[in-house]
């Protein structure tokens, strides 16, 4: 067998081995990062004094965390974006801000995000009081 | 750590890959492509560069890869523009890992058939790349 056809076989070993060992290891790497965000958002909110989440507010605060803690902060007291503490905007005009994005400053996640998971965002929001 | 650090730390890893991934094919496009000079020094030159350039890819891979799966809590494929990120990641992940390992072993012994054949594999992990990048771009601006 040449070296080519050898370093074929082992370059193709190598991948498949790493693709397998990153796929095998992502379930416990889920279980581990969300047991530690969970965590994280247990003493974000005893810091704030806030009621625990329950229900929807729970997964809209998964889904922020997923997709909007990197520009609001953690602890959605602001960051690259501005706190959302205390909002006094109505559902509707959040859920257009959210859909539609604001230009140069914030994307858009109507695309991503659907009627329920933007349901579960606001009562996350409406948690938010200082 | 918190997810908006993971977060910062895939944006900051992630571009090195790509780059090195691009710079790799060029320089061995180079080193195949153009006349050697007398001194035989041009296209080793090249072909060394287009070396380490894969290795080290293949090696800024592992942060980028890591960093990613941490940020997205361990999501493989996800929905919307991060399945589509994923889709073209995967694929260029394990290209470029077996085309680093295979020229850690062949080094300068590649036969001109056996080059052309890695030479495509590269391009194709290229492209494949800078598409999970350009989805991972998406991702970020329109989420």
């Amino acid at each position: 067998m040449s070296i080519e056809a050898k370093a074929a076989l082992l370059g193709s070993a190598a991948a498949l081995a790493l693709l397998g060992v990153t796929f095998g290891l992502s379930p416990f790497l889920q279980s581990a990062t969300v047991a530690a965000s969970k965590e994280q958002s247990t003493n974000i909110i005893s810091a704030a004094a806030s009621p625990a989440l329950e229900g929807e507010a729970k997964r809209g605060h998964s889904l922020f965390d997923h997709n909007c803690a990197h520009c609001h902060g953690e602890d959605a007291r602001g960051d690259e974006g501005p706190s959302l503490y205390d909002l006094k905007k109505t559902d509707g005009r959040i859920t257009r801000i959210i859909e539609g994005g604001i230009k140069g400053e914030m994307p858009r996640f109507g695309t991503k995000f659907n009627d329920a998971d933007i349901q579960a965002l606001l009562a996350y929001l409406r948690t938010l009081k200082s | 750590m918190t997810n908006a650090l993971w977060a910062k730390m895939h944006g900051g890893t992630t571009h090195f890959p790509i780059a090195l991934v691009m710079a790799s094919v060029v320089f061995d496009l180079a080193g195949f492509l153009l006349p050697d000079n007398p001194g035989k020094t041009r296209r080793a030159g090249f072909q060394a560069a287009g070396f380490y350039t894969i290795v080290l890819a293949a090696l800024g891979a592992f942060g980028a890869v890591v960093s990613g799966l941490v940020m997205s809590q361990g999501q493989l494929w996800g929905r919307g523009n991060l399945a589509r990120h994923h889709v073209f990641l995967w694929p260029a992940f394990g290209l470029l890992i077996g085309l680093a390992n295979w020229r850690l072993v062949v080094r300068d012994r590649a036969s001109p058939l056996g080059f052309k054949i890695y030479l495509a594999g590269s391009t194709l992990t290229a492209v494949l790349m800078a598409t999970a990048g350009y989805w991972g771009g998406e991702l970020l601006l329109n989420g």
